[in-house]
């Protein structure tokens, strides 16, 4: 024993956090481990993977917290990855976080940690909501019932924690006296059958070394797909199948009802015995103002009015009062632009660091107010427990388009900025609901393309202005409905996953959470996106200044030096001709204008000789059906970067001052010189392809972090192949209607 | 407790009337009428049956062929003593269908009373004997203990769970299907016997918000239609008589 704890000390204790979703698994997991914690993925699928190092008693233990499962089965993702943890990675103890107030349904996951044999501790927690609801529990009655110790514990006031280590090494080292291996009876029939089923596996000692037989029997019996192709790769298991079916057979036929039902039954039937020995009622302490808010927030006529007000303060926060920090940044990141460029000789580099490389940080970081803000938010919706009445409200609207209740938040966040509504749609449990709304997301046209709107529906519609931007809008939410359908046919022909949500009740939420939870998510922003997104933007500007072309330089210095000397012969000429000198000083003027527009246009031809340049040049064959010219082709392609970047790079094209050249032309005018040739329709054809195709880089980054890279492509794809045939439709449509 | 419905001379409704649907429709309402008024005119019958006079004159027609009714044009309506018999086999059959319906079935009266309509023309008169002996076997079975129509009526009352109101509470009766939704449910507790309650229904009628165990969950509808339970309180409705 001595030596045992000996080695123990030495070695780290692993621990897997396992409890049903709402029953402050989190908060467990955050006493536990502060925030020493680090954020990875599941290898192969997108459920988060938590962990966290501490040390305790002079044991070192790792926690895995594991994703929220109601079942041990293997009917979700998160089960299938709870369970292989459990078998695959054997942690030394298992706790059990457990809500006290609603200790049945909590128990059921409980009664399948015992079957598999996994040595756990039950973290009784929200004990003090069951204290208020009245229920008297006996916690060690509970433990010995269930054979492993039960600490009562409050998460959210880190009430229990140092208990509930005190047992987790305690069990680790075997020293526990409430920890012991018992069974949940099923039954004499049903336990006559599972003893003969064991016995068929008995016969290969390799599966009793890896798997509990009787727990393994149990799934088998239960008709579990994943148990029997793990019994696959042992060479005795066509036989132990037959057993199955026999035994499933026989037992069907004794209770005229299904296997499953069977065995749940036995097991609420063993928690309900247990819950009886140890659980007195008595009156509520306090009464439950759930209900009485419920019966506002949900309520027939004033449901959607709240909704669409928190709604409305949210995205205003977000994105209105993120403006300040906003600006602040961009202003910062601009001195130090500054700051650097004195202190650096000129040359590439110099370019290389000011414009690419701090410019590129400032896209990065520019985000991060709206996701600081917009996750507080969402962390106070999800800790309220408001989510899950807004999605309850709104299932019916969003189940339409194949989408959750939970999915209109993020899509709402997306008329603000698709980048912080990706990454909120970690609210939903689903995979599936969760991959389907980041990809119609960028559907939701952005703050960021507004700018494009109003320069070009300004310049072509004016009074109508209002409407055809409106009108984008709704396009925008129109394909977003059309393309879900079209990716749910293609993709996840399933159909849509059942709504089995639960409404937590209301609580208060804590500082420690909120902060918690804007803390993780910023940080992962920056940890995991930032890099790429910073990576990418350097690498585009790049393409936006390279290959200088000296030769053009060099052309224009010879033409607009030439064209000087021409205009002072001009004048001179002019003045002694006896003019007035207001008539020389008109001419003077328009004589300057000339040479400037040379200036605008040499900085334009050299734009137009770079790799984004020539690749805009390059896609004219793809853009010229959709009746853009090759400014609006190029500006296409740099606006990849972000949609601000549109409005700029057509001001260079198009030969516009942005107001200090005096004598140019504001960029709405400059657009419509015939010349360009650009007609209303081609107009709204362009901000048609600006509304459809990628929003930003930044974008499609975090939909490849979030879904995975090939939804990122995937989604890259569709929208470019959108885009183009809505517009190459809408254009031609339109010229053979004659505008 | 026995009721005039079933006193002597009920048996006669076994027979057939020989007359089609519509003209059963007709004998009823002339005898109705008579008992009503003092005098039955064409005017009234069309009323009634919300038909146009030349089609009720056509019908009477008939009637009056087959020495059912007494009728001259423009005149008043009789039934003939063969008429009369037969009207009292028309209503008879009606009203014990009607009870059928209401005291067995556990219909609500006003459904009752048209089940029992649509029914009565096309039953046989073997079927009709073996309808009225169940209902004379439920008569007899009035006042012991616990009914089985009461049993019945439970089961009778069983539905899918969103068919439930507001409010109201049931207990599960099964589960449908074979889906993982099924097996997700059953692990979270919705099992026989276990009690469910409907909390409210989204702003949009779906989803449906429940209070099983100690918790609260959303279902939508069409989820939910595959639960079928057994409400707790229902609709009772425990009078028991032919004739009003
Ligand atoms: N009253 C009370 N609330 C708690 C307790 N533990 C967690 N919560 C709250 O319950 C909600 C859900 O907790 P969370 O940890 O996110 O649950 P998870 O889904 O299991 O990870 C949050 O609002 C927490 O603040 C507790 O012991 N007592």
């Amino acid at each position: 024993m001595e030596r045992n704890r000996q080695a123990m000390k030495t070695r780290e204790i692993t621990v897997g956090l396992v409890g049903n979703p709402n029953c402050g698994k989190t908060t467990i997991f955050n006493a536990l481990t502060g925030a020493r914690q680090k954020v990875a993925n599941w290898s192969g699928v997108t459920v988060e993977k938590r962990e966290g190092r501490l040390k305790h008693a002079g044991a070192s233990i790792r926690v895995i917290d594991l994703p929220g499962i109601y079942s041990l089965t293997s009917y979700s993702m998160e089960e299938i990855i709870t369970r292989d943890f459990i078998i695959d990675d054997r942690p030394d103890v298992i706790v059990n976080v457990v809500d006290a107030g609603n200790l049945e349904r909590n128990l059921y996951l409980t009664t399948q940690l015992i079957n598999i044999g996994a040595r756990s501790v039950i973290a009784l927690n929200m004990f003090d909501e069951a204290a208020n609801k009245g229920l008297v529990i006996d916690s060690d009655r509970l433990g010995t019932l269930l054979g492993m110790p039960v600490v009562k514990t409050v998460g959210t006031r880190s009430i229990g924690i140092t208990e509930l280590l005190d047992r987790i090494v305690q069990v680790a080292q075997g020293a526990d006296e409430t920890a012991r291996h018992i069974h949940i009876p099923f039954g004499d029939d049903v336990e006559a059958e599972i003893r003969a089923i064991q016995q068929k596996m008995w016969e290969d000692e390799a599966i009793g070394k890896r798997y509990s037989t009787r727990w393994l029997s149990v799934r088998l019996l239960e008709r579990d797909t994943d148990a029997s192709k793990k019994l696959k790769a042992y060479p005795g298991h066509e036989t132990i199948m037959e057993q199955v079916a026999k035994s499933r057979a026989v037992l069907e036929r004794h209770f005229d009802d299904d296997i499953e039902t069977i065995i749940s039954d036995r097991r609420y039937g063993f928690i309900a015995g247990a819950v009886r020995e140890s659980v007195k009622k008595t009156a509520p302490r306090r009464v439950d103002v759930s209900d009485k808010i419920d019966r506002v927030i949900t309520n027939r006529y004033l449901g959607f009015p709240i909704l669409f007000l928190f709604l409305w303060a949210l995205f205003h926060l977000t994105f209105a009062l993120g403006e300040y920090p906003m600006n602040l940044i961009e202003s910062g990141v601009h001195q130090v632009g500054l700051a650097v460029e004195r202190l650096m000789p000129a040359g590439p580099l110099k370019d290389l660091i000011v414009d690419g490389v701090i410019g590129g940080v400032g896209g990065v970081i520019v985000f991060l107010p709206n996701i600081l803000i917009l996750f507080m938010g969402i962390s106070f919706m999800e800790d309220t427990g408001y989510m899950a009445r807004a999605a309850f409200i709104m299932d019916r609207v969003m189940h339409t388009m194949g989408l959750h209740g939970k999915s209109f938040i993020p899509l709402i966040m997306g008329f603000g900025c698709n980048v912080p509504a990706i990454m909120a749609t970690r609210s939903l449990e689903n995979r599936q609901d969760r991959i389907l709304t980041i990809l119609i997301n960028p559907f939701m046209s952005c703050s960021a393309r507004l700018p494009v709107y109003i320069l070009f529906a300004g310049a072509f519609f004016h009074d109508q202005a209002g409407t055809v931007i409106l009108s984008l809008y709704l396009i925008g939410i129109l394909l977003a409905f059309v393309s879900a359908k079209l990716y749910g046919l293609v993709f996840f022909r399933g159909g849509s996953t059942p709504f089995v949500m639960e409404l937590p009740p209301y609580r208060v939420p804590t500082i420690k959470s909120t902060l918690l939870h804007m803390w993780d998510r910023s940080s992962q922003y920056l940890r995991k996106m930032g890099g790429i997104i910073l990576a990418f933007s350097v690498v585009i500007w790049f393409m936006g200044e390279y290959p200088k072309s000296p030769e053009i330089a060099q052309e224009y210095d010879t033409r607009i030096s030439a064209l000087q000397s021409h205009n002072a012969l001009v004048i001179e000429r002019t003045r002694a001709g006896g003019a007035t000198s207001e008539t020389i000083e008109a001419m003077r003027a328009e004589l300057d204008a000339k040479v400037e527009s040379l200036e605008v246009e040499r900085i334009s031809r050299a734009k137009r000789n770079t790799m984004i340049g020539r690749l805009g040049s390059m896609l004219t064959p793809l853009t010229e059906p959709l009746g853009f010219n090759q400014q609006m082709g190029i500006s296409l392609v740099t606006g990849f970067v972000a949609k601000e970047v549109v409005v700029s790079t057509m001001g260079v094209l198009y030969h516009a001052g942005n107001g200090a050249g005096g004598a140019q032309q504001p960029i709405d005018r400059a657009i419509r010189r015939p010349e360009y040739g650009i007609t209303p329709l081609s107009a709204y054809t362009f901000m048609l392809f600006v509304l459809l195709y990628v929003p930003c880089l930044a974008t499609v980054v975090v939909t490849g972090r979030e879904a995975g890279w090939r939804w990122a492509f995937i989604s890259l794809f569709y929208q470019l192949l959108l885009a183009w045939s809505v517009c190459f439709l809408f254009y031609n449509a339109g010229k053979l209607l004659g505008f | 407790m026995k009721q005039d419905g079933d006193s002597t001379g009920s048996e006669v409704f076994f027979e057939s009337t020989d007359l089609s649907a519509n003209m059963e429709d007709y004998m009823e309402t002339i005898s109705l009428l008579s008992s009503r008024n003092r005098v039955v005119r064409v005017k009234d019958i069309a009323k009634t049956l919300k038909i146009t006079m030349p089609s009720v004159s056509a019908a009477l027609n008939k009637l009056r062929e087959k020495d059912l009714i007494y009728y001259e044009k423009y005149g008043f309506i009789e039934l003939t003593d063969q008429g009369k018999r037969v009207a009292e086999l028309v209503y008879r059959k009606h009203s014990f269908l009607k009870r059928f319906f209401g005291d067995i079935l556990r219909m609500e009266q006003g459904s009752a009373d048209e089940e029992a309509c649509r029914i009565e023309h096309h039953l046989s008169p073997e079927a009709c004997r073996r309808l009225y002996r169940l209902v004379e076997f439920h008569d007899a079975e009035h006042g012991s203990e616990r009914e089985w129509t009461d049993q019945l009526q439970d089961m009778m009352e069983e539905g899918p769970l969103n068919e439930l109101r507001e409010g109201q509470s049931a207990t599960i009766v099964k589960v449908l299907g074979d889906s993982p939704l099924r097996k997700r449910l059953i692990d979270m507790g919705f099992r026989k016997g276990e009690r469910i309650t409907v909390i409210k229904y989204a702003p949009l009628r779906d989803p449906i918000e429940l209070s099983i165990k100690d918790y609260r969950l959303s279902l939508r509808v069409e989820e939910a239609r595959d639960i079928i339970v057994r409400p707790l309180e229902h609709r009772r409705h425990r009078r028991r008589h032919g004739k009003e």
